[in-house]
């Protein structure tokens, strides 16, 4: 039944109803995007894009997986957060262990873990509560937690990208063919992940000593890897998580719901939206302050002049209480949002650009805001590589093609580049090494990486192609420009590099194609040029120099320009098998000038990150390739809620202003209009 | 009227069942299983991963019934799709019901409002209209529509969420939180953003609609019968100009579960718009299949749903 005043005027009913409505938005009146009750709490707001489409530790191999994984994985070895050049320190392990060079060249490391660590709380531990007589919800990690996580990458439907780089253990690849083999017997298929592993194995360079301890046997000398320890896809992971997140019965899989033994636990996970991680009570930091682990305080800083103060060095980590990973796809909220003070952390982004960074420095106007600025060189390289198997370009043509790749090389401007695409975030690559890696030299000035386009010209004649004729068809010499760039705004740098190479008389044309489309062209080798980048693992010159051995050409791994030179390769082994010193020093010096002569690539740039940070943020040092660093860094949750409230008053008077318009435009009408009935 | 309603449902069923044979020759037959799954895990996914996967997902089977009676995709599609068994998402292995059930909370949070509002005060709004006939509000009104329609609603959220959000404060500039205190505050923007850009040919067309049955001459013998004009404007014009409207609102109902593309996506709202959009963009086959038969379901049954209506508001109309 229809109240009668709602039949008497349209008007009156609808004044009421927009007067009711706009009382009820008033009273929720607020841009705040979080439950008040949260304003004093020590919770850390950060954004994601895209949710990770998998969190398996043996996995995922993206940024945004492993900041999560990361906090919620402890590995056997970390990286000291303040120190550079980079430093490995023990994690879950005792110490960094020793290599023991053994017969056939075999290496054999052995762990010590740290006796009583255990696993965050989770339902799936009651699946081994009755071997163990005891806690249901946790347990103690074990050295056969890591050797399951090992097996589990050498397990092809895994699928863990990283299987090639572990196949180095001895007795890996054995392991994985037996485990193929097995399985052809569906009654060994049916019977859980972990008992397959057992029957199938051991890995034969996988030796468990007790319970806290295994020895790592590798079948030749391979120092990198150490630096894998230090990643999520060797941390210890309980079979009773592997066995009992399977996707079955409303329980979520594994790769949705990683359980380690990390400073975080998962909360709340919600791909879509939201995802949670709250300080976890068993980790072994809080458990056990009195060991002084590496991994579970404040390190002393000798070098780094941050706002860490020296009352921290000793303190226990981890100080933030809960981590909220919210979903923001697009740019523009984000930004606003961090600038709003709802964000903790925020990259910068195009449009933003010019009011922030002003002369390279933070505007005075996001200063005064109190928000600060971290600039760091990322471990990266960006390249534009030429395909050593093409009849032009590549090393098929021997001295022709190699004058010619230098020409261009002299031809590109890394530094303009950078300005025009990057607003200057990055820095112009000399070689292959970015800075911060071992066998850098700031001073190294390489002889083909300037612009010099006389010189380009001359090298153009000597490479026979006089003003980039061809003399056998007496026509421009044609070449090609691989991209999977597709947009006007993607092909706009590589109509830079183009038009560079049209200064010297070279017509490059651009051949754009869908990723998938140009994957296959790599995979043929139909490519002739092409542009790539690789960002760090680890911080070793290693990790860059194998993007262009022999062993990664072919399709095998991520040398796309499918450059071989044995005496790279045998360098390339030597510099592999030795750490840090000066000879290893000379060789990565020899590998640099042999590739500055041939000139397999044209090292781009070595990108920048910016990253925006407010006030309230104290002990944050970004390091410049990934590892978890969340558990050092802080948050003033007071100053924050202040800041908050002080710079998120409500602006009202345009609504009142509204109201009186609407009121001044109606009133007159229905005035004429009750005249006009009267 | 039961063998009409009948007959309707049965023509419905055989568009449905053509929907699903399309999507099958799109979603199998076009893009194979091989290639949804280097989609999923990657183009060097090793084999047997890739055909790990494709028996995970139920992709490893023949396609076509020729191929093998028993057991084959064609069938396993309308079967699973008919018994509201999705499956599992190819992009993230997620039970797709667990998706929909999940997304539907926050798309009816932001659609039933937004529809019910819309309506109220889009009607509302022409009633005034209509009352202030060839009057400058009139003309003023009809110049504010064009206005409304003729704006992108890219430009109304954009607008919103620098104007409303960033420089006045007044809501979050987008998120979704489903706590009690705070979900207003997410809800407003967007439905304000939604009314300003419906707004606008809604009015329109609802005052049209009441523009002619002003005209007619039962109003003429109310105005005679010395009845007001709010009254005569809400029980006799109204009340018979309900069959356009019907047909607006019946047909949109069924959509309001499936959620708004572009403003879910642009306010962050995880319901089911949101989920399309990701599920095109993440290649996401299974969840984009599922959606689309969703999508047209709904709109078979709403179609029915309108021709019933009309026979419940006006006593004219026999369906047979």
């Amino acid at each position: 039944m229809i109240h009668v005043g709602w039949q008497q005027s349209p008007v009156r009913a609808f004044l009421t109803l927009v007067s009711l409505v706009a009382s009820a938005v008033w009273l929720g009146c607020s841009n705040n995007p979080y439950p008040d009750a949260d304003d004093e709490l020590k919770v850390l707001y950060t954004v994601y894009v895209e949710a990770p489409r998998t969190l398996d530790p043996a996995v995922s191999y993206t940024v945004g997986a492993h900041k999560i994984i990361g906090a919620i994985c402890e590995t056997l070895l970390e990286y000291h957060y303040l120190k550079r050049p980079y430093e490995l320190i023990p994690g879950l392990a005792v110490a960094i262990p020793e290599p023991v060079s053994l017969e056939d060249g075999r290496v054999s490391y052995t762990f010590e873990l740290r006796e009583g660590v255990s696993f965050q709380d989770d339902p799936s531990f009651a699946l081994s509560a009755a071997e163990r007589g005891g806690e249901k919800m946790t347990r103690l990690v074990v050295a056969g937690d890591y050797l399951f996580e090992l097996m589990r990458i050498a397990d092809p439907r895994v699928n863990s990208p990283v299987m090639h780089t572990f196949s180095k253990i001895d007795g890996f690849r054995a392991f994985t063919a037996k485990l193929m083999s097995m399985r052809e017997d569906p009654a060994f298929a049916a019977l859980p992940v972990h008992e397959q592993y057992r029957r199938a194995g051991p890995i034969k360079g996988l030796i468990a000593r007790g319970d806290f301890s295994f020895e790592l046997i590798l079948s030749e000398s391979y120092p990198q890897i150490l630096y894998w320890f230090a990643m999520p896809f060797s941390t210890a992971v309980p079979w009773e998580a592997v066995e009992y997140y399977d996707g079955e019965q409303g329980r979520p899989r594994f790769a949705d719901h990683p359980v380690g033994s990390g400073p975080y636990r998962m909360t709340h996970y919600d791909k879509q939206f939201r995802i949670v991680l709250e300080r976890d009570p068993n980790w072994y930091g809080l458990q056990h302050p009195e060991w002084k682990a590496p991994g579970t305080i404040y390190p002393e800083n000798p070098v780094y002049g941050g706002a860490a103060g020296e009352s921290l060095v000793g303190q226990t980590l981890a100080f933030i209480d809960r981590i909220e990973f919210r979903r923001e796809k697009e740019t523009v909220p984000r930004f606003n949002k961090f600038l709003q003070g709802y964000y903790d952390k925020s990259g910068i982004n195009k449009e933003s650009f010019d009011t922030v960074i002003q002369g390279n420095k933070l505007s005075p106007a996001m200063a005064a805001k109190g928000i600060k600025l971290d600039r760091v060189v990322d471990l990266a390289i960006s390249y534009i590589g030429f395909n050593q198997e093409d009849a032009v370009v590549g090393r098929a043509a021997g001295q022709q093609g190699k004058k010619l790749r230098q020409a261009m090389s002299l031809a590109i401007d890394s530094e303009e580049y950078i300005e025009i695409f990057l607003n200057g975030r990055g820095q112009p690559a000399q070689s292959i090494l970015p800075p911060g890696l071992y066998g850098y030299d700031p001073d190294y000035k390489n002889a083909y990486r300037e612009v010099d386009i006389p010189r380009a010209r001359s090298l153009l004649i000597e490479a026979g192609y006089p003003s980039g004729i061809d003399p056998k068809t007496q026509q421009p010499l044609k070449l090609r420009f691989d991209t999977s760039a597709t947009s006007a705004a993607g092909l706009i740098p590589i109509r830079y590099l183009v038009d560079s190479w049209r200064k010297i008389g070279l017509n490059v044309e651009v051949v754009s194609t869908t990723y998938n489309k140009f994957q296959e062209k790599i995979d043929n080798k139909a490519h002739q040029i092409f542009q790539w980048g690789w960002v760090a693992d680890y911080p070793d010159p290693e990790n860059f120099l194998f993007l262009l051995i022999s062993g990664m050409a072919d399709n095998k791994g991520p040398n796309h320009a499918n450059y071989r030179n044995p005496e790279f390769d045998a360098l390339f082994d030597e510099m592999t098998a030795r750490s840090d010193d000066t000879v290893r020093a000379e060789i990565i010096q020899k590998m640099l000038d042999l590739l500055e002569e041939e000139r397999v690539w044209i090292e781009l740039l070595n990108s920048e990150s910016y990253v925006l940070y407010h006030e309230w943020i104290s002990q944050y040092k970004r390091p410049g390739f990934e590892f978890s660093t969340i558990k050092y860094q802080n948050i003033d949750p007071k100053l924050r809620a202040q800041r908050r409230r002080a710079n998120n008053q409500p602006i009202m008077w345009p609504a009142y202003l509204l109201v009186l318009i609407v009121l001044a435009i109606l009133a007159p009408g229905v005035v004429s209009m009750i005249r006009e009935r009267q | 009227m039961l063998a009409y309603v009948i007959r309707r449902l049965a023509y419905g069923v055989l568009v449905v069942f053509g929907v699903l044979f399309f999507l099958f020759v799109l979603f199998f037959w076009v893009a194979t299983p091989d290639d949804i799954a280097r989609r999923a895990l990657g183009e060097k996914a090793p084999p047997e991963a890739i055909e790990q996967w494709k028996v995970n997902h139920g992709y490893d089977r023949p396609l076509w019934p020729w191929e093998s009676f028993e057991d084959n995709m064609l069938f396993s599609h309308y079967r699973s799709m008919l018994t509201l068994d999705f499956g599992r998402s190819d992009a993230d292995d997620v039970p797709i019901m667990e998706k929909i059930v999940k997304g539907a909370g926050p798309s009816l949070a932001l659609t039933v409002p937004l529809f019910a509002m819309g309506l109220v005060v889009s009607v509302m709004l022409s009633l005034i209209v209509a009352v202030f006939r060839e009057t400058y509000v009139d003309r003023m009104g009809v110049v504010l529509c064009v206005f409304g329609m003729s704006v992108s609603i890219l430009l109304y959220i954009v607008g919103a969420q620098f104007l409303i959000a960033k420089l006045l404060r007044w809501f979050p500039i987008s998120g979704f939180d489903s706590s009690p205190e705070v979900v207003v505050r997410f809800l407003a923007l967007p439905i304000m953003v939604g009314l300003m850009s419906s707004i606008g040919s809604n009015v329109r067309f609802y005052r049209t609609v009441f523009l002619e049955e002003v005209h007619r001459d039962f109003v003429r013998t109310a105005r005679a019968k010395g009845c007001g004009e709010a009254r005569i404007m809400v029980r006799h014009v109204l009340r018979n100009a309900m069959i356009p409207i019907l047909t607006q609102i019946v047909i949109a109902i069924p959509f309001l579960f499936t959620g708004s593309l572009v403003l879910e996506s642009f306010f962050g709202i995880p319901g089911l718009g949101a989920l399309t959009v990701e599920a095109i963009q993440g290649n996401d086959f299974a969840t984009l299949r599922t959606m689309v038969f969703v999508g047209s379901v709904l709109f078979v049954v709403a179609q029915v749903l309108t021709d019933l209506s009309y026979s419940l508001v006006d006593p004219r109309v026999r369906l047979e």
